[in-house]
């Protein structure tokens, strides 16, 4: 039978451990999304006919809802990319690193909707033709 | 010979650091200018060459483009470095980041330096 080794005495999912393999996976759904960023902006060079083919292309439905996922990736990513920063630079972070959690989620969320509603309803317009 | 990687260290840890607050900024810009948020809208052609032309978004993009670049592969070699143990294929995997770090930047550069509407 396969068993927690002894020593191990938690291995239990924490704020910590979520927020550390959120920050991880958006990191890295961010760099694949730049990797494709780069080469469809490329396509400018190529003038108006190129240029608006393509993005003709990543702004069908689908690709307008992806991109709301998209945004929530880079929110999270960036607000607790700052809270890591302001816990690793300031003493006082790392005693109220719950509290500053709670804020920078706070404010990501905020932006979320500011940004995430109009893309919404700018998705179902599309949608709708 | 020992794989002579720098990492780990303490400029690959500072200049993540640094990239990550530029970045902030950058892409608050970048929501706010080239995507009209929060009104959003599509994206032609005849919307984002005129931007494009000017010196000043010249200037912004590619600094968007070396901290993001910078900041993307680093961030995925340090993710590398967790679960990569060998030394061999460490060294593979960093020359081929850096690889692709050097194309892309090329990419971005040659689209946004020469352009004219
Ligand atoms: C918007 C502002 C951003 C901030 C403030 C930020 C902040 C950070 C910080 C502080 C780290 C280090 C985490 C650690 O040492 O544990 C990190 C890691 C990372 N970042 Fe960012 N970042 C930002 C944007 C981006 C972007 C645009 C990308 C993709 C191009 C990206 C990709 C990554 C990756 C792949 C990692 C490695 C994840 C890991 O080690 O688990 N980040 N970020």
């Amino acid at each position: 039978m396969l068993e927690k080794p002894s020593v191990i005495r938690h291995y239990r999912w924490h704020v910590g451990t979520i927020a550390w393999l959120l920050h991880r996976i958006t990191g890295l759904l961010l760099i694949f999304y730049l990797v494709l960023h780069i080469w469809v902006i490329h396509h400018i060079s190529q003038g108006p006919a190129g240029f608006n083919k393509v993005m003709g292309v990543v702004q069908t439905p689908i690709f307008l809802l992806l991109e709301i996922g998209l945004l929530g990736c880079v929110l999270y990513h960036a607000f607790n990319g700052l809270r890591i920063i302001v816990i690793e630079f300031s003493k006082e972070g790392v005693e109220a690193h719950k509290q500053i959690y709670a804020a920078m989620m706070a404010v990501a969320i905020i932006l979320f909707l500011i940004g995430g509603v109009p893309m919404f309803i700018h998705f179902l317009h599309a949608l709708a033709g | 010979m020992k794989f002579p990687r720098t990492s780990g260290g303490f400029y690959a840890w500072l200049f993540q650091r640094l990239t990550g607050i530029l970045l902030v900024i950058l892409l608050l810009i970048h929501f706010a200018v080239t995507h009209n948020l929060p009104k959003g809208g599509t994206l032609t052609y005849a919307v984002v060459a005129p931007r494009l032309a000017t010196a000043t978004w010249k200037v912004f993009d590619l600094m968007f483009l070396v901290c993001a670049l910078f900041h993307g592969l680093n961030g995925v070699w340090m993710v590398i470095q967790d679960y990569v143990h060998s030394e061999t294929a460490q060294m593979w995997i960093y020359y081929g980041l850096c690889t692709l770090g050097l194309i892309l930047l090329i990419l971005g550069a040659i689209t946004v330096i020469p352009f004219k509407a």
